[in-house]
């Protein structure tokens, strides 16, 4: 039996049914007011999943075509780069992450390293103008640069 | 009775809305035509924006429903130019759409479309004037059961008549709903689904969870596309721009059909504009394509869906308007919107909250005659958009993506969460879910369970409630109907005509 990606989903979906059934059966309702209570709807929705990933198994579908190798590796620098941006958004500030992502993606997607660096400088810069100035929302500008504005 | 439409253009023509209206024009066709953006992302992506300049509810909401019927516009650039449909309601636009196009005749392809699109659009923004008070009216007879029941009828259409596969558009739903219930239940205050995390006690956030599914997940998608080469064929020159009047009136009953049928599909709850420009195409093919031409560049086979898809998309507001279910995923991500601004969505919105919905509606009616102004004689410079290379429109959606978030909660866990729910998505579609059942269920689960909750306890637990009014018996049979009908239409189909077609 070949294993078809439907397949590998339903699994998951099983697990996530019966994860989900066992959280619900373990709230603690000191009381309520319908005779529902919030334990119900979850666990009705548990067994329609289940059942449906039941089905999803007998009657898999096409498996489509699922990244490997290069192609894998990519998506998930991508990600890694994009939890990056997250991570330094804040301490780094908009201006140098924005920059230094939007390099690295534009790469990603195939400009010449000197696109990409003048491309993503300008995207920083453009983009912080607009989102400054014409829409007033104020981006952090990073802990490190205060320090060096002289600001209080 | 149409007090409503002309409190409504009191709101629609101050300058600042008029302003606003074409600006969701504006850059609903900017977006739509983006490669690979498609009306349903662009809307995900400019949703932070409306927050952004702390507009009040019915100016946002004009600058939505700008950008959701600007992009149904931009979406079939890609699909006449480049025969790459931006999403699945413009799949039909691309069967006569590109060959016109490869016959020299871009141009006209996309003039005919702006005048399909407006007149189907102005068709069914005239049905939603009519018969959104009518149906506001039997809104208000609704109990939660009958709610409840309407939920269901909506599920039950959108998985019989939504995408290839209508096993997946159920799971869909079901994760959706699931999604909606993470947060503290609102009858009990039991926290469901938090794992301790105190960012999750309000629940998924709206903008977080759109921004994620779409914006995120487009960005992984994109890099796929952009691995395998397998788009970015030649662009068709777009030639003369204008079309001919003549042109238009070969194609008139092909245009006024469509834009019923696309209506009436739109209305339907949870159906919206893939089923709409299919059933307006093949419907068509069948009446007036005597010569076999369809599918080799029949200007009446480029109208119908056109017009069709525009149709449904201002039909899909009159459920949202007078039940609070949309019509469509997209008109859910608008629905999510009215939330933020604690507007209840629902049979009293339409008497409660005159000036939003009165001022949406004559909205459409003004944003419809910008749109057909903007993309007649500037046809050809919004297909230069199409020519944006990657590198620079994937950094600006990851930018807009992370601003949007960033602005609204100024909170690291809210990115992460949207990083998170991004793979999620990416995964979904990879794996053939479309995301329009996910975010109905993740819109309508709240507010199902609520009426679930709210109809058992009047009946103190008594699940026949569910099944005592005329209207909730009729609610579950149309679900049955609309389930089974197509179930067995199948068979009926295979039985009488063996083999061929």
């Amino acid at each position: 039996m070949k294993l078809a990606a439907d397949r590998v989903l339903s699994l998951l979906l099983l697990g996530l049914a019966a994860f989900v059934a066992v959280q619900a059966w373990q709230l603690q309702v000191p009381f309520s007011y319908d005779p529902l209570g919030p334990k119900a709807v979850p666990l009705m929705l548990a067994g329609l999943l289940a059942i449906l990933a039941v089905v999803l198994f007998v009657r898999p579908g096409a498996s489509g075509e699922w990244p490997t190798g290069a192609l894998l590796l990519r998506l998930v620098f991508t990600m890694a780069v994009l939890g990056f941006y997250a991570a330094l958004f804040i301490n780094l500030g908009f201006l140098v992450t924005t920059a230094l992502v939007s390099i690295v993606i534009a790469w990603l997607f195939g400009a010449t390293p000197l696109k990409a660096v003048v491309g993503g400088l300008l995207l920083a810069l453009g983009s912080y103008l607009l989102f400054t100035y014409g829409l007033g929302i104020s981006l952090p500008t990073g802990s490190w640069i205060e320090p060096l504005l002289g600001s209080d | 009775m149409f007090d409503f439409l002309i409190q409504g253009f009191g709101v629609a023509l101050t300058p600042l809305n008029l302003g606003l209206a074409f600006l969701g024009a504006l850059l609903g066709t900017l977006f739509g035509a983006l490669p690979g953006i498609g009306p349903i992302n662009g809307i995900a992506i400019l949703m932070p924006l409306a927050y952004t300049l702390g507009l009040p509810a019915e100016s946002a909401l004009i600058l939505l429903a700008g950008i959701y019927t600007g992009s149904e516009y931009g979406g079939r650039m890609s699909s006449i130019l480049l025969n790459v449909p931006g999403d699945a309601g413009a799949v039909m636009t691309t069967l006569d759409g590109h060959p016109l196009a490869k016959k020299g005749l871009a141009g006209p392809a996309l003039g005919l479309s702006a005048v399909s699109s407006f007149i189907g659009a102005t068709v069914a923004i005239v049905g939603l004037t009519l018969f959104a008070p009518l149906l506001a009216v039997v809104a208000v007879k609704f109990g939660p059961a009958e709610f409840f029941a309407l939920m269901i009828f909506a599920f039950a259409s959108m998985s019989a008549m939504m995408g290839k596969d209508p096993l997946k558009t159920l799971i869909g739903a079901v994760l959706g709903v699931l999604i909606s219930t993470v947060g503290v239940d609102s009858g009990t205050g039991v926290l469901r689904f938090t794992f301790d995390m105190p960012e999750l006690y309000d629940g998924i956030d709206f903008v977080v969870m759109i921004i994620g599914l779409f914006a995120v997940s487009e960005i992984l998608l994109m890099l796929e596309h952009a691995f395998r080469h397998d788009q970015d064929g030649e662009m068709a020159p777009v030639g003369r721009v204008m079309v001919k009047l003549s042109e238009v009136m070969f194609c008139k009953w092909a245009i006024l059909r469509s834009s019923v049928i696309g209506f009436v599909i739109g209305v339907l709850p949870g159906t919206g504009a893939s089923v709409a420009s299919a059933v307006a195409y093949t419907t068509e093919k069948r009446i007036s394509d005597r010569d076999n031409t369809f599918g080799t560049g029949d200007m009446r086979g480029l109208a119908a869906p056109e017009a069709a898809n525009n149709a449904s998309a201002a039909g899909s507001f009159v459920p949202m308007l007078t039940l609070g279910i949309p019509g469509s995923g997209t008109t859910a991500i608008l629905l999510g919107a009215l939330m933020l601004y604690n507007i209840n969505p629902g049979p009293m919105m339409f008497r409660e909250q005159p000036v939003v919905v009165g001022g949406l509606i004559a909205s459409l009616y003004i944003g419809n005659v910008m749109l057909l102004l903007l993309n007649l004689p500037l046809a050809g410079v919004f297909a230069r958009v199409l020519q944006v290379p990657r590198w620079i429109l994937v950094p600006s959606v990851a930018i807009l993506a992370f601003v949007g978030v960033y602005q609204l909660h100024s909170d690291l866990m809210a990115i992460y969460l949207m990083l998170v729910i991004g793979v999620f998505g990416y995964l979904l579609r990879k794996f053939g879910f479309s995301l329009a059942p996910v975010v109905l269920g993740f819109v309508l689960g709240g507010l199902m369970e609520e009426n679930l909750r709210r109809a058992l306890s009047i009946s103190g637990g008594d699940v026949a409630i569910l099944f005592q009014s005329g209207l909730s018996i009729g609610l579950w049979i149309a679900a049955a109907l609309v389930v089974l009908v197509p179930m067995f239409a199948g068979k009926l189909k295979a039985k009488f005509l063996p083999a061929g077609k």
